[in-house]
């Protein structure tokens, strides 16, 4: 669906140039929900920016369904940007227009319905977003949340093909962040929409993304399928932002470390097995005794995940059976240093 | 009330009330074709500006060197350098229709530069978003950067009005018509201190009227 291939692109920062794009290639599959993470200043925003060509790389090509963006001239670019909806942190509402005014605005500048065809279209997608009552209010009226709404509904005016999310959740505050999150998740799944989004918040990509790439330093870092980063995060980059919402600890680097006796097993849990008593059944059966020292559980797109750091305080086994036992039981496990 | 007659000796009321007409047609003339000449101007100072939509910065810089020279003019001199353009355009260089071609020259440059200035004000996200959507450059002008831009441009009006108000009492001086020719040859040259009196009241009441009539359109076009 979208494929990006050798984005290179520079910034000049105080005199310096800068490289904010470096060899980004990434290919996007129809229907999925792609997440791009990374720090400011990372190059996401940039990333993201050159899939509608707001910026025009340097170097390398955007494809949408096969027609590269970076060859069409202005007219041809601003009818496949109407197939391209945006979604932007700051909302970006005209405070001139109404609520429905400003989600008519895209269907305007189309120029393709009539009057009566245009208002019931914007009537579906005020229902869609649930914003009904405030149809004729100000986005002045409004609060951040359903501004972010009106922001979503007119990105969606001229059905398009892929809806991009620029930092979409981050000027909210976390109850509304959730909120506007179903609400994607919704959308993809009744609208079979493809949409990508940047952000740097892991919480987004967990409750929202099929897929992600990490960037750094403008460059892709690591990328595939959340469940499998949040499993075996390959980049240094990647652990750090894991471990700052409690997955994916490092136990050597943990100040309690040296108060914790005996071998450390790192256990990971994806899908039934996390809702099994599985650390009780090994250890009755094997008369083993654990310490539990760590421990978070989550889902991942409605996929339960869970990791358990246990010390093995003793045990009948040899650590290799015990970790033999466990993965026979449907649980990953490795031994920590 | 005779008492007050008595005050007012000098003043002729009927020609006072000639004058006054004479002023505010000058004034709505003036207006209409620096707005007609001044928004279109402010809007290609904006565009090509360096980072906006259209960024040319020779030509921005071109621009922005005749309407400061414009500016720098003062209204007095303009009037006088003006004298044979205005003959070519009006055929006359004195009376109502000679004061208005140097009026819109003076007026024109400053209203520019005030509409350059509102419409940075104008979100540059919500230029974007426009841009995102698959708007034209016309499009972004006419649907999003003007409506947006609408209560700081009837404040822009607004100011450029006020400020034309002056430079028609001026054009008094060669000979322009309305209030400011009134107070120059009755006021000033001879001496009648009463036509002098009234016509500066006059004056300043208008500019009362302009200025809180301006102030009620931007309350109600805000949106903020």
């Amino acid at each position: 669906m979208i494929e990006v291939a050798n984005l290179e692109k520079h910034y000049q920062a105080d005199g310096r140039r800068v490289k904010a794009l470096d060899a980004v290639s990434l290919s996007i599959a129809e229907g999925d929900i792609f997440g791009i993470i990374g720090r400011s200043g990372a190059g996401k925003s940039t990333l993201i920016r050159c899939l509608n060509l707001l910026e025009r790389p340097e170097q390398g090509q955007v494809l949408l369904n096969g027609v590269d963006l970076t060859l069409l001239d202005s007219r041809d670019l601003q009818h496949t940007r109407r197939r391209i909806g945006m979604v932007f942190q700051h909302f970006n509402l005209l405070s001139s227009r109404s609520v429905a005014g400003n989600i008519r605005f895209p269907l305007e500048l189309a120029g393709e319905l009539d009057n009566a065809a245009m208002d019931a279209r914007v009537t579906e997608l005020l229902e869609l977003v649930g914003l009904t009552a405030q149809r004729d209010s100000f986005p002045g009226q409004l609060s951040g949340g359903q501004k972010q709404r009106v922001g979503i509904a007119r990105a969606l005016a001229n059905h398009p093909e892929v809806l991009l999310c620029d930092e979409a959740t981050s000027a909210l505050d976390p109850e509304t962040t959730d909120a506007i999150l179903a609400l994607l998740a919704d959308i993809n799944r009744r609208l079979k929409l493809t949409i990508v989004l940047i952000t740097h918040e892991m919480r987004v990509i967990r409750t929202l993304c099929d897929r992600v790439a990490v960037i750094e330093g403008g460059r892709i870092v690591e990328s595939g399928e959340v469940i499998e980063v949040f499993l075996h995060p390959q980049h240094e980059v990647t652990r750090k932002l894991l471990a700052e919402t409690g997955f994916y600890q490092e136990a050597s680097q943990q100040a309690w470390r040296q108060h914790v006796q005996g071998p450390l097993l790192k256990l990971t849990f994806v899908g039934a097995p996390t809702l099994n008593p599985v650390l009780d059944e090994v250890s009755r059966e094997h008369s083993v005794r654990f310490n539990l020292v760590n421990g978070t559980l989550a889902d991942i797109k409605g996929t339960p995940f869970g990791q358990l750091l246990v010390s093995v305080v003793s045990s009948g086994l040899s650590l290799e059976r015990l970790q033999q036992v466990f993965v026979d039981k449907g649980v990953h496990c490795e031994v920590q240093a | 009330m005779n008492e007050i007659t008595q005050l007012f000796i000098n003043v002729d009321w009927n020609e006072m009330a000639t004058a006054s007409l004479d002023t505010l047609t000058m004034l709505g003339a003036s207006l209409v074709f620096t707005v007609v000449l001044g928004l279109p101007l402010g809007i290609l100072l904006f565009l090509t500006s360096p980072d906006q939509l259209l960024a040319r910065p020779r030509l921005y810089a071109a621009l922005s060197v005749i309407v400061n020279i414009l500016r720098s003019l003062p209204f007095v001199i303009l009037l006088i350098i003006m004298i044979p353009l205005t003959v070519l355009l009006i055929g006359t260089s004195i009376g109502v229709g000679g004061a208005i071609p140097p009026l819109v020259v003076g007026a024109a440059p400053f209203f520019a530069r005030l509409v350059e200035n509102v419409l940075r004000e104008v979100d540059r996200g919500v230029v974007e978003a426009s841009q995102s959507m698959g708007a034209s450059t016309r499009q972004i002008i006419v649907f999003v950067l003007l409506p947006e831009a609408l209560p700081g441009l009837i404040g822009a009006i607004t100011v450029t009005t006020v400020a034309l108000v002056g430079y028609t009492a001026m054009s008094g001086v060669i000979g322009g018509g309305g209030l400011g020719d009134l107070a120059v040859r009755y006021g000033y040259q001879r001496f009648q201190t009463d036509v002098m009196v009234v016509t500066v009241a006059l004056l300043l009441v208008l500019v009362q009227i302009l200025q809180s009539t301006g102030d009620r359109l931007v309350r109600h076009f805000s949106r903020k």
